[in-house]
C-alpha cells in the first residue's frame, strides 16, 4: 500500500468512526444505571429476585458478548418465523411490527446486548463497591438519625464512586475495542471497514490503521479517568 | 427519675449468649464506667442500648420513653413506634471505637451534616455551633482538614464533636482510646473531662482504670454477661469485697 492508499482508508474509517462511537456512548449510558439497577435487584431481600439476578449475571459473564449479540440479532427473525401463521396475541403483533431489515432494528438489537451484557459487569463492580465501605459507615450514620435514604445518597454513594472509578476504568476501556465485535452482524464500524479494505488492497494495513484508532480512543479513555481518580484524590 | 433504665437485657449471638441478665440505671449528670474483661459484653450492651443490635429479652428506657420491651406472654420482644425510636435516637449520643467519621466529608461537613440534614438547621447555624465545638475539642483551624489529615486523637475528638452537635441527653463511648496510643488518649481523657465538669451525662466503657477511677462516679464491673458489682469508684477500686473484681483488677496494679 502506498501512501496515498494509507490516507484513503484512514478517511474512510474515519467517516465510519461516529458508528463505533454511537454504539460505545448508547451502551456507556444506559448500562451504568442498569447496572446500579442490577446492582438493587441482586441486593433485593425476596430471594427469588436475588436468585434471577444471578443467573442473569452468571450468563452475561459465562458466554461470549459476540454469541449474545447474534442471538438477540436473529431472536426476533426467528420469533417472527413461528409466529407468521396467524397468530396474534400482543406479543406476536408486536414482534410482526418489527422490521428486521431496518438500519435501526440492527443498531437497537446491538444496543440491546451492549448492554445487558455490560449491565452485568457493572453490576459487580458497583456490589464490590458498596459491599467494600465498612459497617461503622452505616451505623455512625444511623446515630446520627440519618434515614436510610439519606445514609445511601449522602455518605455511602459518594464513597462508593471513588472506590468503583479503577475498575470502571477497566471496564470502559474493555468497551472501546468491543465495539468491534458489532461487525459479525455487518453493523458498519470501523473494523468492519477495515476488514473490506483489507480485502481491495490485499494488505493488513488498513487493520493496523483501524487498531491505531482504538488505541487513540483508549488513549483519551485513559486520561479522562486519570482526572477523574484525580478529582477524588482529595481524601482517602 | 434515672434518665436511662436498663432492665434484664439479655442478647446471644448464634447460641452464645453475649449478655445474660443486665439491669442498672443512669442518673442526669452521673459519668458511668463499664469495666470488664474481653469479651464480657461490655461493647454488646452498649450496642443494644444504641439500637445498633436487637437484645433478644428485657427493657430500656430512655429520658422516660421506652425503647422496646419483652411481652412475657408471647416472649417477644417489643420496639417503640419508628418515630419514638428516632426520637430516642436523638437523644443520644455515640462515639466509636474506631471514630466511623464520614472520610469524604472535612471536619466541619462531619459535625454539621447531621444538624444540617437530620435536624434541618440553618447552615449558618450549623457551623457557628460547630466552630464552637471545635473549640472545645481544641481543634480551631482544622475546619477544613480532612479525617485522614487528622491523627487518631483529633480525628477522636471531631466525632466526639459530631455527636454532640445534636445536643444528645446522654453521650455513650465505646472504648473512645482503644485505638490510640497514650500519648493520646491523655487528650480524649482531658475531653471527657470537660464534658464531666459540664454535668454531661455519659456511659463510657473502658479499658484505662486510671480513667475510669478519675472522672467516673459509678463505676459497673460485668464479667460474663453480668453485672458482678456496681458502685462508687472508691468502693469498686478501694475495698472491693468480690473475689472476681478483685482479680480483675489486680491485673492493673503496678
Amino acid at each position: 500500500m502506498d501512501w496515498e492508499a494509507i490516507k484513503k482508508v484512514t478517511g474512510i474509517l474515519f467517516d465510519y468512526l461516529p458508528n463505533t462511537l454511537k454504539l460505545f456512548t448508547i451502551t456507556l449510558l444506559f448500562s451504568i444505571p442498569v447496572g446500579m439497577l442490577v446492582t438493587m435487584l441482586k441486593k433485593c431481600r425476596f430471594k427469588p429476585v436475588a436468585w434471577l439476578t444471578n443467573l442473569y449475571i452468571l450468563i452475561m459473564r459465562g458466554t461470549p458478548l459476540m454469541l449474545q449479540i447474534i442471538a438477540i440479532y436473529y431472536a426476533v427473525p426467528m420469533l417472527k418465523a413461528n409466529f407468521a401463521s396467524g397468530s396474534d396475541g400482543f406479543f406476536a403483533s408486536f414482534v410482526n411490527s418489527i422490521d428486521t431489515r431496518s438500519d435501526s432494528y440492527m443498531f437497537t438489537a446491538l444496543c440491546v446486548a451492549f448492554v445487558l451484557n455490560y449491565a452485568a459487569y457493572f453490576a459487580e463492580i458497583f456490589r464490590g463497591g458498596v459491599d467494600s465501605i465498612p459497617k461503622g459507615q452505616y451505623e455512625a450514620a444511623s446515630m446520627l438519625g440519618m434515614t436510610k435514604m439519606q445514609t445511601f445518597i449522602r455518605i455511602i454513594l459518594p464513597q462508593v464512586t471513588k472506590r468503583v472509578v479503577p475498575a470502571t476504568a477497566n471496564e470502559v476501556i474493555t468497551l472501546v475495542k468491543d465495539t468491534s465485535l458489532a461487525n459479525v452482524i455487518a453493523y458498519a464500524e470501523i473494523t468492519m471497514k477495515a476488514k473490506q479494505q483489507m480485502n481491495t488492497y490485499s494488505s493488513i494495513i488498513p487493520l493496523f490503521i483501524a487498531g491505531l484508532f482504538y488505541f487513540v480512543l483508549n488513549a483519551i479513555v485513559t486520561v479522562i479517568f486519570s482526572l477523574i481518580e484525580k478529582k477524588f484524590n482529595y481524601y482517602k | 427519675m434515672a434518665i436511662l433504665e436498663v432492665k434484664n437485657i439479655a442478647k446471644s449471638f448464634d447460641g452464645n449468649q453475649v449478655l445474660k441478665d443486665i439491669s442498672f440505671n443512669v442518673e442526669q449528670g452521673q459519668v458511668v464506667a463499664i469495666i470488664g474483661p474481653s469479651g464480657s459484653g461490655k461493647s454488646t450492651l452498649l450496642r443494644c442500648i444504641n439500637q445498633l443490635e436487637k437484645a433478644d429479652g428485657g427493657e430500656i428506657c430512655v429520658d422516660g420513653t421506652r425503647m422496646f420491651y419483652t411481652d412475657s406472654e408471647r416472649n417477644k420482644v417489643v420496639y417503640a413506634s419508628k418515630q419514638e425510636l428516632r426520637d430516642i435516637r436523638l437523644k443520644i449520643g455515640l462515639v466509636f471505637q474506631n471514630f466511623n467519621l464520614f472520610p469524604h466529608f472535612n471536619v466541619m461537613h462531619n459535625i454539621t451534616e447531621a444538624p444540617v440534614h437530620v435536624l434541618k438547621k440553618s447552615k449558618e447555624d450549623a457551623e457557628k455551633q460547630a466552630m464552637e465545638l471545635l473549640e472545645k475539642m481544641g481543634l480551631t483551624g482544622k475546619e477544613k482538614a480532612y479525617p485522614c489529615e487528622l491523627s487518631g486523637g483529633q480525628q477522636q475528638r471531631v466525632s466526639i464533636a459530631r455527636a454532640l452537635a445534636l445536643k444528645p441527653q446522654i453521650l455513650f463511648f465505646d472504648e473512645p482510646t482503644s485505638a490510640l496510643d497514650p500519648e493520646l488518649t491523655g487528650e480524649i481523657l482531658k475531653v471527657i473531662k470537660e464534658l464531666a465538669k459540664e454535668k454531661m451525662t455519659m456511659v463510657i466503657v473502658t479499658h484505662e482504670m486510671a480513667f475510669a477511677r478519675d472522672v467516673a462516679n459509678h463505676v459497673i464491673f460485668m464479667d460474663e454477661g453480668y453485672i458482678v458489682e456496681e458502685g462508687s469508684p472508691d468502693e469498686l477500686f478501694g475495698n472491693t469485697q468480690n473475689d472476681r473484681t478483685k482479680q480483675f483488677l489486680a491485673r492493673f496494679k503496678d
